[in-house]
């Protein structure tokens, strides 16, 4: 047994190392395993607990049907919009508050006072000034959004050590260029941290939206499924939002962190 | 340098510096009537220990921090905050972590509207001045400290500006790296001739450095002693030399002293 187990491991590594984006895949073997010997042991009725192949015909017949993409590029849509006015915000008002001492003692509780207001809380009066519409929607997004751009860009600014402020100022850098060459570059890793952050709560902010104000997107089609007692789309939309987010994270987020503070030496790797 | 140039020269006049502590509630003055002339192509060394005020009067001329009492002028022109024309080499570095070393020596031209062309002609000049040819694609982060501070010494030397201003700047690598750099120094200064006031808290780094040495102790100018050693100097030479341990005791027994 030990010596099967130890061949195996030494399979995979041989593998993974060879083809580095199997090695993201590897986890989830055993836990689809389990999901599908659980099913097939027939522990909870098929009704509630479908197996994974139910899942994959389900979502072979949405994307058939056309349901599926052009719900997920709703979904995929509301969150880029609402990321963009997000970070579009959040960056300058970051810096701001991170550079000056007087926008910080106005701004600071402030924006501590609505950072504790979650976008959730916003739903009911949003829904009564703008109704069930992409408005509300992106308001929610971009509320969710940018409390953590902006506080990771404050943190990014602040920590930025002055001996950098000091040795551009005395290469002959005017105040307007020591923003694009040391405050922006000097507080991106921690931007970029924010941006993740940020992305994450509102992906998921996206969702709850979609399940009270939606007609269409990823949780909408999971809370429709719901009211039709179908636990196959549930769990469908609930792997999609699992797969997307390992997308955007993996191929978005992590690159950028690579070519930046990880090659700067800002971070460890 | 022709004689049209304008005098890269520096003076002090009873420069002081008092601040308030709120912890203490009390004004601290930590620079004292301090008075010093530094003619054109000069390489002063200020010498103290640790609190003696040398860093603040280093920052006053670079203009980081104000200055309560005297004045500052260089080529004849009264400090105002920081500027070009005093370039500075720090203890941290303080290089730009996302810009190549070519990038950050290129910084100095690039503010003053250099092309780019030109400019990194300008920066691959001085990296082989310091020999880091080498090291010009790479990051601040991939080296070593000696070569960090090699990048922070060209890149202030590559904005040409008026007056040099050193903080300590050997004082966070090895020894035997800092003697090096101490010798390369003296090597880039001779062929340059550039003004520089250097700040450190190491006598022998000082006398081996300098043309004079200016002892500060308590925030005042206790003595300045001039260092008449021939040059091109290298610690091979001035370790057993007998005029070079004269002067470090001198100025080591002054600095001790106070």
């Amino acid at each position: 047994m030990k010596q099967f187990l130890l061949k195996m491991w030494s399979h995979c590594v041989r593998l993974t190392t060879r083809w580095p984006s199997i090695a993201s895949i590897v986890p989830f073997i055993p836990v689809v395993a389990a999901w599908w010997i659980v099913t097939e042991l027939q522990i909870f009725p098929r009704a509630f607990l479908p197996g994974p192949a139910e899942v994959v015909r389900s979502f072979g017949a949405l994307v058939y049907m056309g349901i599926l993409p052009a719900y997920l590029q709703d979904s995929i849509v509301r969150l880029a919009v609402g990321a963009f006015w997000g970070v579009a915000l959040g960056i300058p008002l970051g810096i701001l508050v991170g550079l000056n001492q007087r926008a910080r003692t106005a701004l600071w509780p402030l924006l501590l006072f609505f950072q504790a207001i979650g976008d959730i809380a916003w739903l009911p009066i949003l829904v009564i000034w703008f109704g069930y519409g992409l408005t509300t929607i992106t308001v929610v997004i971009v509320y969710t959004v940018i409390f953590p751009v902006v506080l990771n860009t404050v943190l990014g600014v602040r920590s930025i050590p002055i001996t950098l402020h000091r040795a551009a100022q005395s290469l002959g850098a005017s105040r307007i260029r020591m923003l694009w060459e040391v405050v922006l570059p000097g507080a991106l890793p921690n931007i970029v941290t924010g941006l993740r952050n940020g992305l994450g709560y509102g992906w998921r902010a996206l969702i709850a939206t979609e399940i009270i104000v939606g007609t269409s997107g990823i949780g909408f089609l999971m809370f429709d499924a719901r009211r039709s007692g179908s636990v196959v789309e549930i769990l469908l939309g609930m792997i999609i939002l699992g797969i997307l987010w390992y997308i955007v994270d993996s191929w978005i987020l992590a690159p950028i962190e690579r070519a930046t503070g990880q090659r700067w030496g800002l971070v460890t790797r | 340098m022709g004689a049209g140039d304008a005098m890269k020269d520096l003076t002090i006049r009873n420069l002081s510096k008092t601040y308030f502590d709120p912890y203490a509630g009390t004004n601290v003055t930590a620079v004292h009537d301090v008075s010093l002339k530094v003619e054109q192509g000069e390489f002063v060394c200020i010498v103290g220990p640790s609190g003696c005020g040398k860093t603040t009067i280093l920052n006053m001329i670079a203009g980081f921090i104000p200055h309560t009492g005297g004045e500052i002028l260089v080529g004849g022109r009264p400090v105002k905050g920081p500027g070009p024309d005093r370039g500075v080499v720090f203890q941290s570095f303080a290089l730009f972590p996302w810009r190549t070393v070519l990038e950050n020596v290129a910084f100095g031209p690039k503010m003053r509207g250099i092309r780019k062309v030109e400019r990194e002609k300008i920066a691959h000049e001085y990296l082989a001045l310091a020999k880091l040819t080498e090291a010009a694609g790479r990051y601040p982060a991939e080296l070593s400290g000696g070569m960090q501070q090699r990048v922070g010494v060209v890149r202030a030397l590559a904005n040409e500006p008026d007056v040099l201003l050193m903080d300590e700047p050997f004082a966070s690598v090895d020894a035997q790296t800092r003697m090096t750099l101490q010798e390369e120094l003296t090597r880039i200064w001779q062929e340059k001739r550039s003004t520089v006031i250097f700040i450190t808290h190491d006598v022998p780094e000082a006398v081996f450095l300098a043309n004079r040495v200016v002892a500060l102790s308590k925030g005042r100018v206790l003595e300045e002693i001039a260092v008449d050693l021939p040059r091109p100097r290298s610690w091979d030479a001035l370790n057993d030399d007998a005029r070079f341990k004269e002067l470090s005791g001198r100025v080591l027994q002054l600095v001790r002293s106070a």
